[in-house]
């Protein structure tokens, strides 16, 4: 997979690390709008702060005069994020305003972006909106009235459905609506939703579910593989008639009187990892971990013994 | 400009040796093995003499054991499957959480075909877990596969110990090795240190041969069907023409590899180490991945707290230094390598990994070059990272305690 970015995005990023004037890199103290979106688990996190011009008697005419960005991600996630401050810096827009930012804009600044990047874009419109709430609290503008769905809770409150990336159902359902999604990779590839365990993707409720819920059901064949039984062999006879329990506690006990004795002589130690059927696993200790010949000690002390006290069927093996 | 190759562990250069011993085979001696006419035993006796040298090379197997194939993804979906189908008694099979997909993938849609699969875990330095193993093991177990070498850390597994472990638990319990990163590297004596391995695969192009060409090493009496069918080429066991130059082209890679390794390994061993102590010094939030394990000479995979492995990748890049990375952005899935993962690297690091590869082509001016430019392009992510204190060039207080987190939340 090589790259295939524009132009335009690998000079943003270019311009970006290298610390370009003209660039927005960086978070304005005490800003008028702060919004944030990903994680650093998810692996992309852009942290959007804003100033504006204050309007002396109506907040809703306050100005955006700059911008700034942190972000944590990929070329084409940093690319973004100075799109984003450069789209809104150009514009002179209002807070509301800003809110008709796409990410469609975003990747229209940017010539375009991979299918599998969409999500970079998106998540600069979702920091824009989250400083944008942001502002309106600080500023007491009440962006209900204006007739704009606040939904700044949805992540925390719909149910979960993509765990890996913490995505609630109203959430993907809005941007299901919002970006015209069609099918699951095309969730994937705007929201990341379902691009990890894709455990997801046909649940009940699951993606595809959704999908179906706001585009209308399509037939689909996809069904779940039923899980074969497995043919599993019975298992050896354990030696003699002992019971495994019975088995295991003799072991121990000749281990215990007959082998650890002769071990510490040399300040060396034993463990029992494991025991199956007739085959008792050791690990070496101590002194003997280290020893050239543990594998002959592990044979003639460890094994003789045991066949001695207990059965001629055993087999010791060295972990 | 000129270009630093260090990412050998995903191809490596074609040895122009190799190009030379296989051109005719490309050229004038075109001929189909399988033909009877006289020019046909050219190629034919190309086959025979390469399959030997490889054969000798892995500590005298006896040539009808090598089987040629296309690549090492081959030669694992050969092992696999091909021991599944003749086996279908057992339906309990052993491997790691870290193989390379053509194991990994190959293991997730086997449990979904009813066959019961363990993937054993690693510990923090990409060792595995000896007792989970051991535990692992059962009267109804098929096969155990694990990789020689991870292909993203370098991290070696004891597979003389793990195979041995096996067969003395039971001797018909199949041993496979996927051994694509470390043939003509480490030593492989499949009659001596290697003998309780039934199975092992590697490729061509990670030892300085073409892409396309791979190897299944299967030990005399080891009960594996074919995989590709429809043909009597390699006595019946993988049909299809041969690929004859590049079969030969196979064979002399691992010659000169061979050949070489005693001068070479110590000289990559000193650049890779110097590499490393160097990145280590210079930049703060270094991890060394797997640095506890025996690992790979040539192998470095370092993790960058706080930044994502692509923009690292990309400013490497236009730098002409090729390197690879196991974060999210770069793998075609959203989520950084499964390696990694398995590892429990701490996820304010897992995005920012790098990986370089070494091979005996690259120089110590070419390792001077990344140690010069890399730590500039670490710093340049992290003056844009929300959770990097650039001013005093440390986290910020409120990230700290990431560092050490490792579950997704």
């Amino acid at each position: 997979m090589t790259w295939n970015y524009s132009k335009k995005t690998t000079e943003l990023f270019m311009a970006a690390v290298s610390g370009q004037p003209g660039t927005h890199l960086g978070e304005i103290e005490d800003a008028d709008g702060f919004g944030e979106h990903g994680s650093l688990a998810c692996g992309d996190a852009l942290r959007f702060t804003f100033r504006v011009d204050r309007h002396p008697s109506d907040p809703r005419q306050d100005r955006i005069t700059e911008a700034r960005y942190l972000t944590f991600g990929c070329t084409s996630a940093i690319a973004a994020s100075e799109a984003l401050c450069a789209i809104i810096e150009e514009g002179d827009f209002t807070p509301i305003g800003a809110l008709q930012i796409t990410n469609q804009d975003i990747v229209k600044y940017l010539d375009g972006l991979p299918q599998a990047k969409i999500h970079c874009s998106v998540m600069g419109a979702e920091a824009l909106e989250a400083a944008v709430f942001n502002w309106a609290q600080k500023r007491g503008v009440d962006l209900a009235e204006l007739g704009i769905d606040i939904r700044h809770d949805e992540q925390e409150e719909g149910r979960l459905v993509c765990t890996c990336f913490g995505l609630t159902e109203p959430y993907i359902l809005r941007k299901i609506e919002e970006l015209n999604l069609t099918s699951i990779p095309e969730i994937t590839n705007a929201i990341k939703a379902g691009g990890a365990c894709m455990s997801c993707h046909h649940t009940p409720g699951g993606l595809q579910d959704m999908l179906d819920q706001v585009n209308g059901a399509r037939a689909t064949s996809l069904k779940q593989l039923p899980v074969l039984p497995m043919a599993r062999a019975p298992r050896a006879q354990p030696p003699a008639e002992m019971s495994p329990f019975k088995f295991a506690k003799r072991v121990e006990e000749v281990i215990e009187t007959y082998v650890r004795p002769q071990l510490a002589k040399d300040a060396g130690d034993i463990e029992i990892i494991d025991i199956k059927d007739s085959k008792v696993y050791c690990t070496m200790k101590g002194a003997c971990a280290n020893c050239m010949g543990s594998q002959s000690t592990i044979k003639m002390l460890v094994e003789q013994a045991l066949k001695d006290q207990i059965d001629q069927r055993i087999q010791v093996i060295e972990v | 400009m000129n270009i630093i190759y260090m990412d050998n562990n995903a191809t490596t250069r074609v040895a122009p040796e190799v190009v030379e011993a296989l051109m005719p085979f490309l050229t004038d001696d075109y001929f189909n093995p399988s033909s009877l006419y006289e020019p046909a035993h050219i190629p034919a006796e190309a086959i025979t003499s390469a399959r030997k040298t490889v054969a000798r090379l892995l500590g005298n197997a006896r040539p009808p054991e090598i089987l040629f194939t296309s690549c090492a993804t081959e030669s694992n979906n050969t092992a696999v499957f091909g021991t599944i189908t003749a086996n279908p008694d057992r339906r309990h099979i052993i491997t790691t959480g870290v193989e390379h997909p053509a194991i990994f993938s190959v293991g997730e849609d086997l449990q979904r075909r009813g066959i019961e699969v363990d993937f054993i875990p690693v510990d923090a330095d990409g060792q595995i877990d000896r007792v989970e193993f051991v535990r692992a093991l059962r009267s109804d177990t098929l096969m155990v596969s694990v990789m020689h070498a991870n292909n993203e850390t370098g991290v070696i597994f004891p597979v003389e110990e793990l195979s041995r472990i096996t067969k003395e638990t039971d001797e018909s319990i199949i041993f496979h090795t996927d051994a694509t990163q470390t043939v003509g590297k480490l030593p492989i004596d499949l009659r001596g240190s290697f003998k309780h391995v039934d199975l092992l695969s590697f490729s061509g192009h990670k030892l300085h041969a073409p892409k396309g060409i791979g190897a299944l090493y299967i030990r005399r009496g080891t009960r594996c069907r074919p995989f590709l069918l429809g043909g009597h080429q390699e006595d019946g066991r993988r049909a299809g023409t041969e690929n004859v130059a590049f079969i030969v082209g196979l064979a002399k890679a691992l010659e000169i590899a061979m050949d070489r390794h005693d001068e070479d390994e110590p000289q990559i061993l000193a650049m890779r180490d110097r590499l490393e102590s160097e990145l280590v010094a210079r930049i703060p939030y270094l991890e060394v991945n797997g640095k506890n394990s025996p690992r790979l000479s040539n192998t470095l995979n370092v993790a960058c707290h706080f930044i994502e492995g692509e923009g690292i990748l990309y400013q490497l890049s236009a730098q002409g230094i090729c390197a690879s990375s196991g974060s999210a952005c770069t793998s075609g899935s959203l989520e950084p390598s499964h390696v990694l993962r398995a590892m429990h690297i701490p996820f304010s690091a897992i995005h920012g990994s790098v990986r370089f590869s070494l091979s005996r082509y690259n120089t110590e001016a070419e390792i001077d070059r990344v140690i010069e430019v890399f730590p500039g392009i670490v710093d340049s992510l992290r003056r844009l990272s929300p959770y990097w204190d650039a001013k005093n060039n440390q986290p910020r207080p409120e990230a700290m305690e990431m560092l050490t987190q490792t579950d997704m939340p």
